[in-house]
């Protein structure tokens, strides 16, 4: 999971990332980045989320979490 | 619900595109977001080019093209088919049906039933499904299936969740009896209660068009569109294919008796590429078995783009051979449907422009 959050602040395009903040308060974390987001773990972490499990989702840390789980099965 | 069908084929397929080519990066201009932003979406969704009508052509327009084509190649007689439906949800008049319109531009015979279907990007199988029904009737020999669209002209150019993605075309398919008994299964399933999340909020009865409603507004997003436009919830849109199309081709392959290896080819609808490998990741279906370039090359044409799938990716195949393929419908009402089918030889398979 190296890099993970680099890559979440790529697509929210800001320099650095404080992973407990609310992914809502970027401006750029519109439907365009969540599919973005989407993509990317797809490819790069081979896990499979779908627009509905984003929702529940607050944080990067959160995202983080999610992958990690999804990985884990 | 599941269906059952048999003794019935696709007999040939043609795809009619617009000459007019439009470009993602032409139709930035138009969209009230950065560039860079917008460079992002069309890499992200796979978006590049897409045909769209110059000019006030109407479904008819494209549809009768084809047909002339067809007769004047000789692969179809004018007089050949005995039923038209046409599936649009952009037709030319809300009355007259459109396949009125099309009988009577073309002069083809009064023993006749023709038939429209208002359906979108299932409308292939819908279309099909109502085809095989009316060749039950013995004075049915030939269907001509035509779904057509031309909804560039109904979506606005500065909203950038639909027009980049949208494309105008039309296809023709013949259907015929055949002497194949191998069942044909398919199966289907719609849902009216989430019938908003793609419409066209003005021009019917419930809003007629007006000056109020040709306004371009703010959705909030950064899109400009007015209620006489194309209006899609692009996100619940994604949310509906990613939930329920996996279910729906395994219970369709279920209920065949098939397995994933025994399909050659998975032809879906093609919303744009990204929902299409989302689905192949889903289902652990390699992406060379499921054609997603259609969106990034002539657009999402709602219910052509089954056939267009079809005839650009395995034409010279299906002219020769035949392979045993999954469709897939989905999108407005909501409705979605798949069907396993075996496809060709084909008599013709075919794309020509419009001009």
């Amino acid at each position: 999971m190296d890099g993970f959050y680099e890559k979440i602040a790529e697509i929210l395009e800001v320099d650095t990332l404080n992973p407990s903040e609310e992914l809502a308060n970027f401006p750029e974390w519109d439907s365009l980045s969540v599919l973005s987001v989407i993509a990317m773990i797809g490819s790069d972490y081979g896990v499979n989320l779908t627009a509905a499990d984003l929702r529940g989702v607050a944080t990067a840390q959160a995202l983080r979490d999610l992958v990690t789980g999804r990985r884990g099965r | 619900m599941n269906l059952i069908f048999s003794h019935r084929r696709i007999s040939g397929l043609l795809a009619v595109v617009p000459a007019n080519e439009r470009s993602f990066v032409e139709d930035m201009a138009n969209f009230n977001s950065p560039p860079a932003r917008s460079l992002k979406l069309k890499q992200v969704m796979g978006y590049d080019k897409h045909r769209v009508v110059d000019g006030p052509v109407c479904a008819s327009d494209l549809a009768c093209f084809g047909l002339e084509h067809l007769f004047a190649s000789g692969t179809v007689a004018r007089d050949g088919c005995d039923a038209l439906i046409v599936v649009t949800q952009s037709p030319d008049y809300l009355m007259p049906p459109t396949s009125s319109v099309i009988q009577g531009r073309l002069g083809l015979k009064h023993d006749m039933f023709c038939l429209d279907i208002n359906q979108g990007c299932a409308g292939f199988l819908i279309g099909l499904f109502e085809a095989f029904a009316l060749l039950e009737q013995p004075a049915v020999r030939k269907v001509a299936l035509v779904n057509v669209d031309v909804m560039s002209r109904k979506t606005s150019p500065r909203d950038r969740n639909s027009y980049p993605l949208v494309g105008d075309a039309a296809s023709i398919a013949i259907v015929e009896r055949s002497d194949d008994g191998t069942p044909i299964h398919a199966n289907l399933k719609m849902d009216g209660t989430r019938r908003e999340a793609l419409m066209i909020p003005a021009g019917g009865l419930r809003l007629p068009c007006s000056p109020e409603t040709a306004e371009m507004e703010d959705d909030g997003d950064n899109n400009f569109r007015a209620k006489d436009n194309l209006r899609m919830d692009g996100s619940a849109v994604f949310n509906f294919v990613q939930v329920e199309v996996p279910p729906m081709i395994r219970d369709l392959l279920q209920t065949a008796k098939a397995a994933m290896e025994d399909v050659d080819f998975f032809l879906f609808h093609q919303p744009n590429r990204f929902m299409l490998h989302k689905l192949a990741d889903q289902m652990n279906i390699p992406y060379e078995r499921m054609p997603s370039n259609i969106v990034e090359l002539y657009g999402n044409s709602s219910g052509v783009t089954i056939p267009m799938a079809i005839v650009h990716n395995l034409r010279e195949r299906l002219l020769t051979g035949s392979i045993r393929a999954c469709l897939a419908g989905f999108g407005v009402g909501l409705t979605w449907s798949s069907m396993l089918i075996r496809l060709g030889p084909l008599d013709f398979c075919e794309l020509i422009d419009y001009k």
